[in-house]
């Protein structure tokens, strides 16, 4: 992959016209060498395409038509030279997301496209009051920013949604994969999306920030050093590590523990509502043992192959992470050591580096490791008691609740920092349009406003 | 001032080991050192190649008294001193009297080749007090005629802002400088407007601030820090098409390095040139070996003058070797970027 012509060339994209920009940067691949040549939109250019969307932004929606047609067109077709297998290569060996998340990513996407009229309509109240008497939901600005980060392609449907309801769009693609908004961008054009509603801009995350800060509402991923700004600004939502828990209160037999093995593996981990730690009133080196065992048995496999589960990626960023793993496993008891006695990262044949999972445990349930979010399945142990109550459950995306506890369930309910709750073998991204994965999105976008009439 | 051809430098050279090594005429700081260097400076420095013999002293900069720099035989003559920009701890310590104002009358020049208006007040919208570079915007103003206006700025409270992660203060900062500008470019006639890269961009940001600029303004330098290709191709064409944009590279130590006029298929749109007469500004490897044209190298400094002697400075620049124009004795410099060692790379990966 390193020959100059199969570089793909990614450019900002503001407003129906690429913009060739002079400041270039390479894309590595996981297989070695680099994928893309990008060229970043710095902070002036940002500034104007900013400058340009507002100029066009006038709050209307396009129309439900334009998401179905680009769904399908994102899925199936060629868009400027780029056909859907082409896509999913590129998303894969940028990340090193496998085939097969991105197959699956693809079909969310798909899904929450087509399903933007009902979760909208799940997601607000009824708008009629008697006759002459009505509210009406409309946009709370005209501009968006997304800052989109790499983990995973679906997240890219929440500024598709912003453009749904009337916003103007300017996106910072993740930047390891800058490929899912500009393929999603172009179905949208190509289904109709008005072209001065959109501007692609891959860039630094200050300038990110910057059109962040400019725009009337946007949404943020990442680390928490990327989203610690933006906590409690009212315009941005915020979606930072998950740190997605289980609360374990059951014997952990071979299904129980099958289902936190997938909780944790799924996607490669690489999801903020994957697995990061499990606090159980059993015995805790038990239960470790157990996901260490079960996890270790996942196959070491190139991401391209249909069976592979486990993420992969370039030499450097593999090494990055060991290094934070390796301080963490020595900070704890280390459960994977024993079952899955190789290499914590694997070269692979295809040249690149796949992570092996890691389970861990504490000794006790405060301690600062658990809830620590790696972007591969990384699950910290600890142990719970009736007595320590909701406070180790809080700071959860998602908990997952395998207890009879009734009053315990009600009190995570009730815990603000706890965003959803499951109970029983359910995974944790598991919902259907009305079921808010943080808060209700589509009244982040949208404000009602009364309609009185008379006569 | 033309060119000095580099046979001229080495006799500069000589010239000055005789004066800043001879008892009488010698800074303290330098005859201080004659006896722990392990050579003899003026038999055995011939010339530019022979800098590199002296030990990088920039360090001691920031302990040694001024006062011990300045050569005895300069003793009659009033000096200032300047400060590099330092963010924490003490700044390095530069002495001055006259050697600035020559070198910046030579600036000046360079500067109107590029487009810069001869005459016209200038608005300088960036450090002043012990920063250097406020006095040199100040001096191109009064060579021109001109009236300089400015704002304080404190560029090391922005910094340590920044370090603190407290971007909104920092950027509450800015706007407070933005709006001492606003109220000047309101009343007052403003030809030229010299500032720093992030306080053009907050400029454009600003579309009231951004309009009387780019109104009233026939050039902008920036000076300070590095700017993008992109950026920069952005400030001359989209936001500034009418003005002359002018990049100045420099920091207290070097001087001065303005901005070549571009040169027909130059492939950098912007290549600085240090002053020829006592400034040389090597690209090097790691190793301390020239780089080749249109490599990156680090910026090693040799300064020679009567005032001050910094030979062998490694500065915390890298930039692209560019060949000299035709007559010229002395390098290009583009793309300059600050400078990372491999080690330096390091960086804490957040969780995606």
């Amino acid at each position: 992959m390193s020959g100059v012509a199969t570089l793909v060339t990614v450019d900002p994209y503001v407003c129906g016209r690429t913009v060739h920009s002079a400041d270039r940067s390479r894309l590595p691949s996981v297989l070695g060498g680099d994928l893309a040549d990008v060229g970043l939109a710095p902070h002036l250019l940002a500034l104007s395409a900013l400058g340009e969307i507002r100029q066009h932004a006038d709050g209307r929606s396009p129309g439900a038509g334009v998401f179905t047609e680009a769904a399908r067109l994102f899925a199936g077709e060629t868009l400027d030279g780029e056909g859907p297998g082409e896509y999913a290569a590129r998303v894969s060996q940028a990340t090193g997301l496998t085939a097969a998340a991105v197959a699956q990513a693809v079909e969310d996407l798909v899904a929450e496209l087509t399903q933007l009229p009902r979760t909208t309509a799940a997601e607000l109240p009824g708008t009629g009051f008697g006759p002459g008497f009505e509210t009406r939901w409309v946009p709370r600005g005209r501009t968006f920013t997304a800052v989109m980060a790499s983990n995973h392609p679906t997240p890219n449907a929440a500024w598709a949604q912003a453009l749904f309801h009337g916003y103007s769009v300017l996106v910072r693609p993740g930047s390891r994969d800058p490929f899912t908004a500009r393929r999603l961008m172009r179905a949208l054009l190509a289904a109709g999306l008005p072209p001065g509603k959109v501007a692609y801009l891959p860039c630094s995350h200050r300038t990110g920030e910057f059109l962040l800060s400019e725009a009337d509402r946007g949404i943020v991923y990442g680390g928490d050093s990327a989203v610690r700004r933006w906590q409690g600004h009212e315009s941005v939502a915020v979606r930072g590590p998950g740190r997605t828990k289980a609360l374990l209160d059951t014997d952990p037999g071979d299904a129980v523990v099958e289902h936190l093995a997938v909780s944790a593996s799924f996607d490669g981990g690489t999801r903020c509502t994957n697995l990061s730690a499990v606090l159980t009133s059993r015995p805790v080196g038990e239960v470790a043992d157990r996901l260490a065992e079960r996890l270790g048995r996942l196959p070491s496999l190139p991401a391209a192959d249909g069976q592979a589960t486990l993420l992969v990626a370039d030499r450097e960023r593999a090494e990055r992470i060991r290094r934070q793993v390796d301080a963490l496993r020595a900070e704890l008891t280390d459960h994977s050591a024993r079952f899955d006695p190789g290499e914590s990262v694997v070269e692979l044949a295809d040249g690149s580096f796949l992570l092996r999972p890691v389970v861990l445990s504490a000794d006790r349930p405060n301690h600062p490791v658990v809830g620590t979010e790696l972007p591969f399945p990384f699950v910290v142990v600890a142990p719970w008691s009736g007595a320590d109550g909701v406070a180790p459950l809080r700071d959860s995306l998602v908990l997952n609740l395998l207890t009879d506890r009734e009053d315990l369930v009600d009190a995570a309910v009730r815990e603000p920092s706890v965003r959803k709750v499951t109970r029983g073998a359910v995974l944790p991204w598991t919902a259907v349009p009305g079921i808010p994965h943080d808060d209700n999105y589509t009244q982040f976008l949208l404000e009602p406003k009364g309609i009185v009439v008379r006569g | 001032m033309p060119p000095v051809a580099d046979t001229e430098f080495d006799a500069h050279v000589r010239k000055m080991m005789t004066w800043h090594f001879g008892k009488d005429t010698g800074s303290p700081f330098w005859l201080a050192k004659l006896g722990a260097l392990g050579f003899d400076p003026v038999a055995d420095v011939q010339g530019v190649r022979d800098l590199t013999m002296f030990p990088d002293v920039s360090a001691e900069l920031r302990t040694a008294p001024a006062q011990d720099l300045i050569p005895r035989g300069l003793a009659d003559r009033a000096f200032r001193v300047y400060d590099s920009g330092g963010t924490t701890g003490s700044p390095k310590r530069i002495v001055d009297s006259g050697y600035r104002s020559h070198m910046l009358g030579w600036a000046r020049h360079r500067l109107i080749e590029s487009g810069i208006p001869e005459s016209g007040n200038w608005l300088h919208l960036g450090p002043s007090g012990p920063h250097v570079i406020g006095f040199d915007v100040a001096r191109y103003a009064a060579l021109g005629g001109g009236v300089f206006y400015t704002v304080d700025l404190d560029p090391r409270w922005v910094k340590r802002l920044l370090a603190e992660g407290r971007e909104e203060d920092a950027d509450e900062y800015v706007q407070h400088l933005l709006d001492q500008a606003e109220t000047i470019l309101q009343t007052q006639d403003i030809a030229v407007l010299s500032t720093t890269p992030p306080l053009l961009e907050a400029i454009c940001a600003r579309r009231g601030l951004y309009e009387a600029v780019r109104e009233k303004v026939q050039a902008v330098i920036w000076a300070g820090t590095s700017i993008s290709t992109e950026n920069l191709r952005q400030v001359g064409e989209v936001f500034f098409p009418d003005a002359a944009v002018v990049g100045v590279y420099g920091n207290s130590l070097m001087g001065v390095a303005p901005q070549r006029p571009a040169a027909p298929g130059d492939p950098h749109p912007c290549v600085f040139e240090p002053f020829p007469a006592t400034t040389r500004l090597e690209l090097v490897d790691g190793d301390g070996r020239p780089v080749g044209y249109g490599e990156r190298g680090r910026v090693r400094l040799h300064l020679v003058t009567e005032e001050m002697f910094l030979p062998n400075v490694l500065e915390r620049d890298s930039a692209i070797r560019v060949g000299p124009r035709p007559g010229s004795s002395v390098d290009g410099l583009a793309d300059v970027q600050t400078y990372r060692e491999i080690d330096d790379v390091h960086v804490i990966e957040g969780v995606y």
